[in-house]
C-alpha cells in the first residue's frame, strides 16, 4: 500500500512534457535493463552513481506509448496553457452530460457525487486503492494545478531572465540506495524483488531529470552514506626499542608465500631477507622494484632498516608478500592522508588472485583435451 | 543489511561462471600507482576528477600488479610488449631481451650522433624509450579488416579499430616479424633493434605491412556498408 503510494508519488513528480522529452532522448533497451533481466544482485543499482551516466542507464518506461504515438515530436511538448485547461473543462462538461443521459438522469442537476456513483457502477474496479480506480473529476480540482504552477513559475523566471539550465546536481558519490531489507524496514511491509527493482528504476529516472536538486530531501531519505574505506585500515601503534629507535612489524601474503618485516627508523636503508642481502636474494630487478615500491611512493627510500623473513611460493609471490608486509608496517609511520594515498595506489589490498583449479573433463584450468572428431 | 556490503569486499566467484572473470568483485576500482597524481592541489582539479576522488574514497581498490611501480622507469606500453614477447611465463628472459634491445638502440644512435656533422646532431634521437614509442606509433594501423559473411560469401570489410587493438596489432607484427624473418644466427635483440630503428624512420617490413593493410582496406571500400555496428 505504502509502496504503491511511493511509486505513484515518484510518477507524480514527473511532468508529462519532460517524460516525453526523456523518452525521445533515450531509445530502446539499455544496459541497466539488461543487467536487471540477467538477475544480477542488487549492488548494480548502487553502482549507478555518476550524474553523467544516469541518463544512459535509466531504463525505458512506458515503451508501448512511444511505439503507438508516432508524431510526438511534431506535436511539440504538451503545455498546460489556459486554452488547454479550457478545452479539458469543455470536454469534462460534455462527458458529464453524456454520462447523465446514459444513467437516465437529468443532465442539469448531475452532481459530482452522482458522477462518482455512475463511474463506479459502469466501471466496477476490484482495486483497493482509491487513486487507482477510474475517476472523472473537474480539471480544476486535480492533476493540472501543480504542473501549471511549475509552468507559471518558469515563465516568470524567463521574464526576469533568471531561468538557467545549469541547476546544481545532487551529490551522490558517497552514498548508496537503500537495500531491500532497509526499505522494508522503512515502509513496515514486505516488498517483492520486482517492486524493489522498480523502485530503484524510478529513483534513478528521477535523478536523470533536470532540476532534480529541488527534490533532494526526498531522494536523500532513501540513500545511505557509504563508509570511507581508509577508516577500515588497522594501524598498529609505533613501538620503541631500548635505544629509542622507532620500529614496527608487518606481515603479508601472496599466493602461497608469507612474509614478515621488521621496519626500523634508523636511517640507513639496508634490507636483509632471511639473513642474506636483498640483492643476493632477489637477483631479478622486478622483485627488487616491488620491494622499493612502497618506500619510493612515500619518498622514504633511505630512511628505514628492514629485516625480512619470507617462505613459500616463488620469487614473484615472495616479493609481493614482502611488498604488502612493508606497506602495512609503514602505516604506523604515516598520517591519515598518506594512508589513503597508499590505499589508492593499490599497496594495501592483499592480492586475491590464486592458481585456478583444474576442472574434471579438461586437461588444466582452461585447456581442454584435444578435440577428436570421432 | 551490512552483510551484502561485506560480501563485496571478499575474494569473489560470480554466481554464473563467465569466461573472462577475475577474483576481484566488479565493485573494486583500478589502482593509480603514479606519484604525481596525488600531488595536484585541490584547486587544479576538474569536477570529474573531484567526483572520481570522492568515489575512490568510498570504494575498495584492487592491488597493484607485480610489474607496476611508481618509479619513473615504469612504462605500461613497454610492460605490455614484454608480456607479449614472453614465452611459457619466462619474464626474466623477455625482460632481458628488451633491455638488451634498448641498450643496442642507444649504442647505434650514439654512434650515429658522433659521426654526424654539427648541423645534423640535434635531429638524431638518442633516447631509446622515445624511439620505441615513436616506432610503435608508426606501426599502428588506422583501419582494420573484418571477415563478414553475407549471402554465403565472406567479404573483407574495413572497420575502425580501438586504441587497444591498434597497439596490440603493432606489437604483434613487430614480434612475429622479428621471430620469423631473420637469419638463424642473428639474435632476437639485434633484429628487434634493427626493426625498431627502421620503424622509427618509417621504413622496414612492419611499416610496409601496415601500409598493405591500409591499401587492402582502401580497395575494399565498397563493402564498408556491410558493417552494421
Amino acid at each position: 500500500m505504502q509502496m504503491q503510494r511511493l511509486l505513484l508519488s515518484t510518477y507524480f513528480l514527473f511532468s508529462p512534457e519532460r517524460r516525453t522529452a526523456n523518452m525521445a532522448a533515450s531509445g530502446g533497451r539499455t544496459v541497466g535493463s539488461f543487467l536487471w533481466k540477467c538477475g544480477n544482485c542488487c549492488f548494480n543499482f548502487n553502482t549507478v552513481s555518476s550524474n553523467l551516466t544516469r541518463q544512459v542507464l535509466s531504463r525505458q518506461l512506458c515503451v508501448s506509448a512511444v511505439l503507438h504515438r508516432k508524431n510526438l515530436a511534431a506535436a511539440g511538448p504538451e503545455k498546460f496553457s489556459e486554452e488547454f485547461i479550457k478545452k479539458q473543462v469543455e470536454e469534462f462538461n460534455i462527458g458529464k452530460r453524456h454520462l447523465a443521459n446514459m444513467m437516465g438522469e437529468d443532465p442539469e442537476t448531475f452532481t459530482q457525487g452522482d458522477i462518482n456513483r455512475s463511474i463506479a457502477y459502469l466501471f466496477p474496479s476490484g482495486l483497493f486503492d482509491k487513486k487507482a480506480k477510474p475517476l472523472m473529476k473537474h480539471p480544476d480540482e486535480d492533476t493540472f494545478t501543480k504542473a501549471l504552477a511549475v509552468e507559471k513559475h518558469q515563465d516568470r523566471l524567463r521574464g526576469k531572465d533568471l531561468f538557467t539550465q545549469d541547476a546544481k546536481q545532487i551529490s551522490l558519490v558517497g552514498s548508496r540506495w537503500l537495500l531491500k531489507e532497509e526499505l522494508e524496514e522503512l515502509l513496515v511491509e514486505t516488498i517483492s524483488e520486482h517492486d524493489y527493482a522498480r523502485f530503484i528504476q524510478l529513483m534513478e529516472r528521477l535523478l536523470s531529470l533536470p532540476y532534480c536538486s529541488v527534490e533532494e530531501d526526498f531522494v536523500q531519505r532513501y540513500r545511505r552514506q557509504l563508509e570511507i574505506q581508509s577508516s577500515k585500515q588497522q594501524v598498529q601503534p609505533l613501538q620503541y626499542d631500548q635505544h629509542g629507535v622507532a620500529y614496527s612489524t608487518g606481515d603479508g601474503r601472496r599466493k602461497t608465500a608469507t612474509g614478515t618485516v621488521l621496519l626500523r627508523d634508523s636511517g640507513s636503508g639496508s634490507i636483509s631477507i632471511n639473513g642474506t642481502n636483498y640483492v643476493h636474494y632477489f637477483p631479478v630487478l622486478q622483485d627488487r622494484e616491488q620491494l622499493m615500491f612502497p618506500l619510493h611512493f612515500m619518498g622514504v627510500l633511505g630512511r628505514f632498516d628492514m629485516q625480512c623473513s619470507v617462505s613459500g611460493g616463488g620469487h614473484s609471490s615472495q616479493a609481493g608478500a614482502l611488498r604488502l608486509a612493508i606497506s602495512r608496517a609503514m602505516l604506523s609511520f604515516l598520517s591519515e592522508g598518506q594512508v589513503e594515498t597508499m590505499r589508492q595506489a593499490g599497496l594495501l589490498t592483499p592480492d586475491p588472485r590464486i592458481k585456478e583449479r583444474k576442472k574434471p573433463g579438461q586437461e588444466g584450468a582452461r585447456r581442454k583435451f584435444t578435440w577428436k572428431k570421432r | 543489511m551490512a552483510a551484502s556490503l561485506t560480501g563485496l569486499l571478499k575474494p569473489w566467484t560470480p554466481r554464473v561462471l563467465l569466461v573472462r572473470w577475475s577474483r576481484y568483485n566488479p565493485y573494486y576500482l583500478e589502482p593509480e600507482p603514479r606519484k604525481e597524481v596525488y600531488h595536484i592541489p585541490e584547486t587544479e582539479l576538474t569536477p570529474e576528477q573531484k567526483e572520481e576522488r570522492e568515489l575512490k574514497s568510498v570504494r575498495p581498490i584492487k592491488a597493484a600488479t607485480n610489474s607496476v611501480t611508481s618509479s619513473v622507469f615504469n612504462d605500461p606500453v613497454l610492460s605490455k610488449f614484454v608480456n607479449m614477447m614472453m614465452k611459457d611465463g619466462d619474464k626474466i628472459i623477455a625482460k632481458g631481451i628488451i633491455t638488451q634491445t634498448l641498450e643496442n638502440m642507444k649504442r647505434k644512435q650514439v654512434e650515429k650522433y658522433h659521426k654526424a656533422p654539427e648541423g645534423k646532431k640535434a635531429e638524431i634521437e638518442c633516447n631509446p624509450y622515445a624511439i620505441f614509442h615513436q616506432a610503435l606509433e608508426n606501426c599502428k594501423p588506422v583501419i582494420g579488416l573484418a571477415s563478414i559473411q553475407k549471402g554465403g560469401k565472406f567479404y573483407q570489410v574495413p572497420i575502425p579499430l580501438t586504441d587497444n587493438r591498434r597497439r596490440f596489432l603493432a606489437m604483434k607484427w613487430m614480434i612475429t616479424e622479428c621471430r620469423d624473418n631473420k637469419h638463424r644466427r642473428t639474435l632476437m635483440y639485434e633484429k628487434l633493434s634493427q626493426e625498431l630503428l627502421a620503424a622509427f624512420s618509417k621504413e622496414g617490413n612492419v611499416v610496409k605491412r601496415k601500409h598493405e593493410l591500409h591499401k587492402m582496406a582502401e580497395s575494399n571500400r565498397a563493402y564498408a556498408h556491410y558493417r552494421w555496428w
